[in-house]
């Protein structure tokens, strides 16, 4: 994995891009949200930055073990 | 099973010269899977033997096993910068390491294997008199728990490290350090072979090439465990397979508080010796720590490549940022190449510190998010480790590294980052 694709400048370098945070799964408590991870070997939905690009915050669900990009888009999923 | 590798002395060497190439044995033995163990340790890395190690030597348990997926030292015990030390700001943290640290100055003694503990000097430089007062409070942290420490100012810091000199004008010069002079590195590769070799001839059954699968319970009781090899039964399982704790927690059915990432090394060709010390520089300017091995080479490493993975695939933007940052303080080096780089999955939690305890289970134990500061730790690791599988309770050394510490508040948290792995 070396690069994203942005869903409004295309595929750019990983470089450009900041990950924040890995999200919690539907019901966690605050708790959990906060200090557990699911730690799926296959799976990871994560808050993503396009910090040095369109600044767009992403929504992105990739493959930890592969690397590969599941899916990405901007979080909430609608036009800003 | 003992007989597997003879006890080393100078006496032994010249009787090999002797003999020839028939001497040397394995220095552990292909030993058969049995159907059951008192413990079963998962993970023979550092920590896993270590850990089997002295549940054989200080608590008389004999029947150990340790199980790999892959090879003996395949994971992170074969894969860091070989730096130990002990400068940490928290008392939980210094006074862990420093037991640590106290182990490695006898290690080859200890297990009759030289894991070659160089003593040369751990130096953290500051650019700033910001950082100067940040390395001033942890090393006055450090000489309270009676820690090496010694504060340089510029002038003492170019006469222990006079490569640093020689480098000429600077965009932001180098004001001081802080000293720590029993730090220094060890050979990481004898480390898990002599931890191998001396639990081996204690009669700890070494099994490569089995990977655990799933924990078997009955009645809120772990049985054992299901490998690619069969259930084999566990009277006590620990599990030390730092860089995929995560993994155990899904095993378990858990949400645990550690995430996978990356974290790059890299070594030059060989040269002439050139670096005394381990140089060690942390942010705003640059993450790196640089030492010499005793092959030649200059071993860097820096910081996380930044989100979660388990591809052991380096991104090249960091080993960038590492090599710009190694060139930043030391420009002679600038024109070596880069012969070896290589990643390693790091457990990182969310306060920065590692985690002993138990885990689900009352005769489960986890041994894991080591973040940084595996290898320094697995002496210190291994018997505390041992003492708590052994007696079912945790020694002082490890008891504020539970996992309770999480939802209580009591984070151990080195850099103050907050509860976020990656910045840790």
């Amino acid at each position: 994995m070396n690069r994203l694709v942005c869903p409004f400048c295309g595929a750019r370098e990983l470089e450009e891009f900041l990950f924040h945070k890995t999200l919690p799964e539907a019901g966690a408590s605050e708790y959990s949200a906060v200090y557990e991870r699911t730690n799926r070997l296959d799976d990871s939905l994560e808050h993503w930055q396009h910090v040095h690009g369109c600044r767009a915050w992403l929504e992105v669900r990739r493959n930890p073990s592969s690397g590969d990009v599941l899916e990405i888009r901007m979080i909430g999923g609608g036009r800003n | 099973m003992s007989a597997a590798s003879p006890r080393y002395s100078a006496w032994s060497l010249l009787r090999a010269r002797l003999a020839g190439e028939g001497f040397w044995q394995p220095l552990w033995s292909g030993a058969r899977l049995k159907d059951g163990y008192d413990v079963v340790v998962v993970g023979a890395g550092g920590h896993g033997l270590a850990t089997a190690y002295h549940l054989a030597r200080d608590h008389g348990i004999k029947r150990v096993a340790v199980l790999e997926k892959r090879l003996v030292g395949y994971g992170n015990v074969g894969r860091n910068t070989t730096i130990v030390r002990s400068n940490y700001l928290l008392p939980e943290n210094h006074y862990f390491y420093e037991d640590s640290l106290r182990r490695w100055e006898r290690l080859s003694r200890d297990l009759n294997y030289n894991v070659m503990y160089s003593p040369r000097g751990v130096l953290d430089l500051a650019l700033s008199d910001g950082e100067m007062i940040g390395l001033a409070r942890r090393g006055n942290a450090m000489r309270l728990a009676g820690i090496d420490a010694e504060l340089l100012d510029r002038p003492g810091v170019m006469k222990f490290a006079p490569e640093l000199a020689a480098a000429g004008p600077r965009r932001f010069d180098i004001v001081g350090g802080l000293l720590q002079p029993r730090g220094g590195t060890v050979r990481h590769d004898a480390v898990a072979w002599g931890y191998a070799r001396a639990a081996s001839a204690l009669g700890v059954d070494i099994i490569e090439d089995c990977e655990v699968q799933g924990v078997r319970t009955a009645a809120g009781v772990a049985t054992g465990v299901e490998t690619t090899r069969g259930f084999v039964g566990a009277g006590r399982i620990v599990f030390a397979v730092a860089g995929h704790t995560g993994a155990v927690g899904r095993m378990l059915g858990l949400n645990l508080p550690v995430e996978t990432h990356l974290l790059q090394a890299m070594v030059t060709e060989p040269i002439k010796p050139l670096i005394g010390s381990v140089l060690i520089y942390v942010p705003p300017h640059g993450e790196v720590y640089v030492t010499q091995s005793d092959r030649g080479g200059v071993v860097m490493g820096g910081f996380l490549d930044g989100f979660p993975s388990y591809t052991r695939e380096g991104q090249w933007y960091r080993l960038e940022d590492v090599v710009g940052a190694a060139v930043a303080l030391l420009p002679q080096i600038a024109s070596l190449r880069i012969l070896r780089h290589w990643a390693g999955t790091n457990d990182m939690t969310m306060d920065g510190s590692f985690i002993i305890d138990r885990l689900r289970h009352d005769n489960v134990f986890l041994n894991g998010g080591w973040c940084y500061g595996g290898f320094k730790a697995i002496p210190a690791s291994g018997a505390a480790c041992a003492t708590f599988v052994a007696t079912g309770t945790a020694p002082d050394l490890i008891r504020a590294h539970n996992l309770g510490r999480f939802a209580s508040g009591h984070l151990l948290d080195e850099r103050g980052g907050g509860p976020f792995p990656v910045r840790q």
